[in-house]
């Protein structure tokens, strides 16, 4: 065995040629996640009377790799908020403690409303709506992104974040590894910004047209999204999860499976370039 | 990172405001892909002071590449008032270019004149406004906001007073500037129409002789009607301006503030 | 107050029972020892002016500097511990400039008083994030003259960090008997000369010395022309128009 660490894991240079170490970095800046490594592809969500719908396949890809099938991509916040995450998954997951434990100090301050109506024998009562709404998490999350790429050391996701706002709103917006943030009507991530986006964006153009759309009509506007992208994004999943955020709070399902594929399609699609058959 | 301060077109053949054009060739060695803090979300902005008034301007489309991530995303803020929804304002700031720089850079502006309000007990001039927000740019001056920021207000005397800054905080007092995207396309019909750049009496002489069109200050019924015709123009020539125009026109009598449509095309 | 003199006249961050500070009340008590130095404040302008103690007649008496230019804008005279006022000063002096390169515009003359009376504070252990820069408290009190876009205005500033907007102020060793005097000159209508006069006419009564050209200096702060400490040639003239009794 080669007693050197650095060689550990890597080809051997008897058989394969010395290796080009310049890929290990024995000095300079600390090494931050410089490209993703475990990822997720497109999460899509569009607003609706009440609220919210989120959707994201179960899949997380190790290049073209289908390496783990069975990954939950939408986390829930306070029971508030649903966070939708593409990108690293390994970053996914920091985050995804990072806000657990977030959620938990936010519980301890303000004894939020929901958990005060379950508790039937409480002495005080706290004060309705203080705890963090889908507003207020996502504007934690753009700061918390905006200041990782400031220090170089990026949290490669792109994330949305559906829930009510501080008005009881529906809220839908989206931040991404560079802390870019901005809200729509409809949101996609990955391959659904120019696959889903287009179809959802026929259902709620604007804030009015997601205010005519009921729960059902959201619902199966992102699970035929779910099917389009299934059919043509070839790092996804037919299994998938599925959240519906409103002021009740939100529900998760992270099981789904696509149906009613038709793959009819396939026979007509001929290549791309040149016509020669 | 060149290219962004590249204004250019002729220097690496067609240029896109995206980072889209391609690699002409690889630098020595550098297989590894590094992470770039910047990118560009497009739209376009623009200012023009009138005698006593000054109109801001700016789409509301947010891109990455050829998506549209948000059709209605402002690029105008009010700055500097003492409540959350800034209706006791009198700066409006646009910023263009790399949207979450924008953002960091409006909060930072902002939060500034707030503290200043505290600490000296009056609002913030324009004029002082305007020199604090080049410091803030240039103490970034090695990792800059990309963002061209235009602000706007009324000077001491009441005249209409635009400022604009390049990324790293130079700036200069002007009476119409157009930033972003449709820059380009925008600046120059804004020399002809409001300074009235290669406007010329007829019949007034030959060669240096010839006699320009003398300046008056434009009503702000005119400068309205400019401005939504400059955007239709951008609209229909710049693929990242769109969707909708936002407008604040800055008066003695506080901030008006105007959303009309744009193509969404 | 020396009555309550106890073990809690040592520590400067300690309350005593009664809920004084000794060391800061002391450091009172060392201005009343310092030259007396008075500011009037005219619609005009505002006069500075102090007695320059001369111990001896070989001393230069140029080289006191009692009376100082902060900005273009803005003058302080000082009474109590010179060498304290230095820092004070100094501070002030880069609070003005630093205020100028960010917002293009001189400082308020309230402000930079704040900014003065900042520092004022800055002694003892250091607390959160803010460096402790003095052992005690300061040993001076100041009397900031200027102009800005309120018009003229004359500040006092103690050790203490208090400070307090005044039409006529006097400091120093003879403020009590000065003060009264202001008290029963003072008027709204006061001209830039008249206050020149009531300034050294003031002074004139308190110092010990015999007052001549020498020993007095007089700045003033206007719109036209700023700070400004008034030449040999014009504290002559000044001298020269006093009414001798």
């Amino acid at each position: 065995m080669d007693h050197r660490p650095q060689a550990w894991g890597r080809p051997r240079d008897d058989i394969y040629g010395a290796y080009d170490a310049s890929y290990l970095q024995t000095s300079g800046p600390k090494t931050a996640t410089q490209s993703p490594v475990v990822t997720g592809t497109s999460v899509i969500a569009i607003k609706f009377k009440d609220g919210i719908v989120m959707a994201a396949d179960n899949l997380a890809s190790y290049g073209s790799l289908a390496r783990f099938t069975d990954v939950k991509r939408l986390r829930t916040f306070l029971d508030t908020s649903v966070v939708g995450f593409g990108g690293d998954v390994s970053d996914m997951q920091f985050l995804d403690r990072h806000l657990k434990e977030l959620a938990i100090d936010e519980a301890y301050e303000h004894n939020d409303d929901q958990q005060q109506q379950d508790d039937d024998d409480s002495h005080h009562k706290s004060t309705p709506g203080t705890a963090l709404n889908a507003a207020n998490l996502h504007k934690y999350l753009q700061k918390l992104m905006y200041r990782r790429r400031n220090d170089f050391d990026p949290l490669w996701n792109q994330i949305l974040v559906g829930g009510l706002d501080a008005a009881r709103k529906p809220f839908l917006a989206s931040v991404d590894l560079r802390g870019t943030a901005f809200t729509s009507p409809s949101l996609a991530t990955g391959f659904g910004a120019a696959l889903a986006q287009p179809i959802m964006r026929r259902y709620a153009a604007t804030d009015e047209d997601a205010a005519r759309l009921t729960r059902e009509q959201a619902v199966d506007v992102v699970k035929e999204c779910m099917k389009v992208l299934f059919y043509r994004d070839a790092r996804s999943l037919d299994r998938y999860s599925i959240a519906v955020v409103t002021k009740d709070g939100v529900e998760l399902s992270e099981d789904e499976q696509l149906e009613r594929q038709s793959w009819a399609f396939a026979e007509r699609i001929r290549g791309y370039g040149t016509q020669t058959v | 990172m060149a290219a962004m301060f590249s204004q250019n077109p002729l220097m690496n053949g067609p240029n896109y405001s995206f980072n889209d054009s391609p690699r002409t060739s690889a630098p020595e060695g550098a297989r590894e892909h590094r992470f770039d803090p910047y990118t560009d979300n497009g739209g376009s902005t623009l200012a023009i002071a009138g005698a006593d008034f000054t109109i801001m301007a700016g789409d509301t489309r947010l891109t990455s590449g050829y998506s549209i991530n948000s059709r209605h995303h402002p690029k105008l803020f009010k700055i500097g008032g003492t409540t959350a929804d800034q209706k006791d304002a009198t700066i409006v700031l646009s910023v263009v270019g790399f949207a979450a720089d924008g953002e960091a850079l409006k909060e930072r502006l902002d939060a500034i004149c707030k503290m200043y309000r505290y600490r000296h007990g009056k609002p913030m001039s324009v004029k002082a406004c305007a020199q604090r927000l080049s410091t803030i740019l240039y103490q970034k001056r090695f990792f800059p906001y990309y963002a061209y920021a235009i602000l706007g207000g009324l000077d001491e005397e009441g005249k209409g007073a635009v400022y604009s800054y390049d990324p790293v905080g130079s700036y200069e007092r002007e009476q119409c500037r157009a930033g972003g995207a449709a820059a380009s396309l925008i600046m120059p019909f804004l020399d002809n129409q409001v300074n009235f750049k290669n406007q010329y009496i007829p019949n007034s002489g030959e060669g240096h002789a010839l006699q320009e069109r003398e300046r008056r200050p434009l009503s702000r019924n005119e400068v309205e009607v400019l401005v939504k015709d400059a955007f239709d123009g951008a609209v229909e020539r710049h693929i990242e301006v769109g969707d909708g125009l936002q407008m604040m026109v800055i008066t003695k009598d506080g901030i008006e503030e105007i959303l009309m449509p744009l193509k969404r095309d | 107050m020396f009555m309550a003199r106890s073990e809690y006249d040592r520590g400067i961050n300690t309350f005593s029972p009664e809920g004084r500070l000794f060391q800061v009340e002391y450091s009172l008590e060392a201005i009343k020892l310092g030259s007396t130095a008075i500011g009037v404040a005219t619609s005009e302008g505002v006069i500075l002016g102090v007695e320059k103690r001369v111990t001896s007649t070989l001393l230069e008496t140029s080289s006191v500097e009692k009376i100082v230019e902060i900005d273009r804008h803005i003058g302080c005279a000082m009474s109590g511990l010179q060498a304290d006022a230095r820092s004070m000063v100094e501070h002030a002096r880069v609070e003005c400039q630093s205020h100028a390169f960010n917002y293009n515009e001189p400082l308020r003359v309230e402000s930079c008083t704040q900014a003065i009376c900042d520092l004022a504070l800055r002694f003892g252990e250091s607390a959160d994030g803010e460096e402790s820069i003095m052992s005690r408290p300061f040993g001076v009190a100041l009397l900031i003259a200027g102009y800005d876009e309120d018009g003229p205005s004359l500040y006092h500033a103690e050790p203490s960090g208090t400070f307090y907007r005044y039409d006529a102020k006097a400091i120093g060793s003879g403020s009590e008997g000065a003060q009264a005097e202001l008290q029963n000159e003072y008027h709204k209508s006061l001209s830039i000369a008249d206050a020149e006069t009531l300034v050294l006419k003031t002074l004139k009564q308190v110092m010990e010395e015999k007052l001549d050209s020498k020993n007095v200096q007089l700045a003033s702060v206007t719109k036209e022309r700023g700070f400004r400490i008034y030449t040999d040639e014009e504290m002559a003239a000044v001298v020269e128009r006093l009414p001798t009794n």
